[in-house]
């Protein structure tokens, strides 16, 4: 089977946050992380692997400095990388990314596209289900389970009350949530090994795409300004336990919400 | 009508969700001050009642397609449904929720069209004949005024509990629209799986690997629309005490909610996760009981109006956004505090 799967590069979590003088997130080198979420689809691909065979590709957009990250994800396990670099991608918002995700997959071929559920820098989402309509394709989203069998995928989602069961021919689109598995680390004989898979290189040009569809050039919206929020709180620290149900009380009836 | 200004509607079951009445409620708001009308998509079964709910706060016209396939298939029929009655009637903006639902839809359409997508929006309003919409950015520490570029329909997906649902509305015109067919190539769903426990009080119930996790209450509010959220994390101690958090939101008429370090531990089911990476709610008082407030917790509850923390470690990081922090034992607290409520509300 051929497993593809997409991951970003976001700052870490600590990471100070600043805007660029056009307003974008400043995106550092040092920062530079694989976005978490991806963490769990990354699992995921190396689990069907191991039941289904095949191969596993880490598909990433982002700076050439990426094959850092994308690294990490061949030390897990994945046999090889794709990079998709060009300066014109700078500044891609969530639709320009989904057109060159869209426009590699094409490329690579896949039975199998996993994806995070989301990006821990715009906390967006969209990107998956955006890739699934330009390859014309279902998409099975925020799955907490995911099984393949009989030339189908099989997940389950949580619901109201309960969870859904959704299911798509193959080749298959999968998004996937934090509680469908636990990512494994890299061990130093990964680690090692990684050090000699390859990682293909894309540009724009390779994939046929048009530069005024991605980038600053393709992006619809537009950050203007910014403002710190105002986070102050009243503050009241009441210690230890006797009284304390009491005060709780108080305070909600004061505040007339109780 | 174009240029007007429209909502999705999600309909769950048959049921219209509350995030459907905000988003009609607002479209009907901003409609008014940009000089237009304004008009909501319903597309799922029972779409009559929906329509009615809809036109009660707002909307003036509902477009409204009644078909099983929406039940059946995730959310390729509703786009192209969705997708001919934007190419037909061009509307200006169309708001949709932050949800499975509605974050699939939007980026679909989006795709389709080439359209301009902002996400996470907590507010709208119109300057200059424009639309300015306020997105929160760095995990909640800044808000970013932000527009669109260039022409074309203008998709907003909104936070829940972002607007306010206003009854001031009337009886909306339904226009019926042809259900979409079944796709050739779609996801198909099952009826949802575990609808046994609907009705049931919050329990400890078995997963399939034999841990034990906490199911809380199926007729609790939900979480992302509740007036009042109660909160547990890692300091519960395990999913049993969870018992104790659900007794004082079913006193306070709340929802359960929880951190996600109790999620990934399988304490508790990820739909009642409130953080970065769950729900983010913004409740009237959200209680946080045993929660230190890691940063991933903040972004989803930190607009709540008021925010009452118990913890036992005066240096939890959740006391720097507390309105009252509590620095003590929850198993003592909890319970006591859960009776006071009961006798103060007669119960």
């Amino acid at each position: 089977m051929n497993i593809v799967v997409c991951m970003k590069e976001t700052p870490s979590i600590t990471a100070v946050k600043r805007f660029t003088s056009d307003m974008r997130l400043e995106r550092r080198k040092e920062d530079a992380e694989m976005n978490p979420f991806d963490e769990y689809a990354i699992e995921e691909g190396l689990r069907q692997q191991e039941k289904h065979g095949g191969q596993v590709t880490v598909l990433c957009m982002g700076p050439a400095t990426a094959t850092d990250n994308i690294r990490k994800a061949l030390a897990m396990g994945a046999d090889r990388g794709a990079l998709v670099s060009d300066p014109a991608l700078e500044g891609s918002d969530a639709i320009g990314t989904a057109r060159v995700l869209a426009a590699a997959l094409r490329k690579l071929g896949f039975d199998l596209a996993l994806f995070g559920s989301a990006a821990a820098d715009s906390y967006g989402g969209v990107v998956p289900a955006a890739v699934a309509e330009l390859l014309g394709q279902p998409l099975l989203s925020n799955a907490s389970r995911l099984e393949i069998a009989d030339n189908a995928a099989k997940i389950e989602r949580a619901a109201e009350n309960g969870y859904q069961v959704a299911e798509s021919a193959l080749p298959a689109l999968v998004s996937v949530i934090q509680t469908i598995n636990i990512p494994r680390y890299p061990t130093m004989k990964g680690i090692m090994g990684s050090k000699k898979k390859p990682i293909d290189t894309f540009t724009l040009a390779d994939l046929g795409l048009d530069a005024a569809q991605v980038g600053v050039a393709g992006a619809k919206e537009k950050a203007i300004s910014a403002s710190p929020v105002d986070t102050q709180r009243k503050g009241e620290i009441y210690n230890g336990n006797d009284g304390a149900a009491e005060r709780i009380v108080a305070f909600l009836v004061e505040q007339k919400v109780l | 009508m174009a240029n007007d200004v429209w909502s999705l509607a999600e309909i769950a079951n048959g049921k219209l969700t509350n995030v459907s009445l905000q988003l009609a409620s607002k479209a009907a708001e901003l409609a008014g001050q940009l000089g237009v009308s304004s008009a909501t998509v319903a597309l799922g079964t029972n779409t009559a009642a929906a329509a009615t709910e809809l036109g009660a706060v707002g909307a003036k016209t509902v477009y409204a397609a009644d078909g099983a396939v929406y039940d059946d298939y995730l959310v390729q029929p509703h786009v192209e449904t969705l997708a001919a009655l934007v190419e037909q009637h061009q509307p200006a903006v169309i708001l949709f929720a932050v949800s499975n639902y509605g974050r699939d839809v939007a980026a679909r359409l989006a795709a389709r069209f080439g359209l301009g997508l902002e996400y996470n929006v907590s507010d709208i309003a119109v300057e200059g004949g424009e639309l300015a919409l306020t997105v929160p950015a760095f995990d909640g520490a800044q808000l970013v005024k932000a527009s669109f570029v260039g022409g074309g329909t203008k998709l907003v997906g909104a936070r829940a509990n972002a607007f306010e649902v206003n009854r001031s509305g009337g009886t909306a015109e339904v226009v019926s629209v042809a259900a979409a067919s079944a796709p050739a190539n779609g996801a198909k769903l099952s009826a949802p799986m575990g609808a046994a426990d609907a009705g049931s009080a919050g329990h400890l119930a078995k997963a399939a690997d034999g841990h034990d996790y906490w199911q809380p209450s199926a007729s609790q509010p939900k979480l992302e629309e509740a007036q009042i959220v109660v909160s547990g994390g890692r300091g519960l101690g395990g999913p049993a005490a969870f018992a104790q958090v659900e007794a004082l939101a079913t006193a306070l008429g709340a929802s359960v909610g929880a951190s996600r370090p109790t999620v990934d531990d399988g304490w508790i089911p990820y739909a009642y996760q409130v953080g970065q990476t769950g729900k983010t709610v913004k409740p009237a008082v959200y209680i946080a009981i045993g929660i230190s407030g890691a940063v991933q917790h903040k972004s989803g509850m930190s607009s709540s109006r008021l925010i009452i923390a118990i913890n036992k470690d005066k240096e939890a990081p959740i006391f720097a956004f507390s309105d009252l922090g509590v620095v003590g034992d929850l198993n003592v607290i909890v319970p006591q505090l859960t009776e006071k409520v009961k006798q103060r509300k007669g119960s």
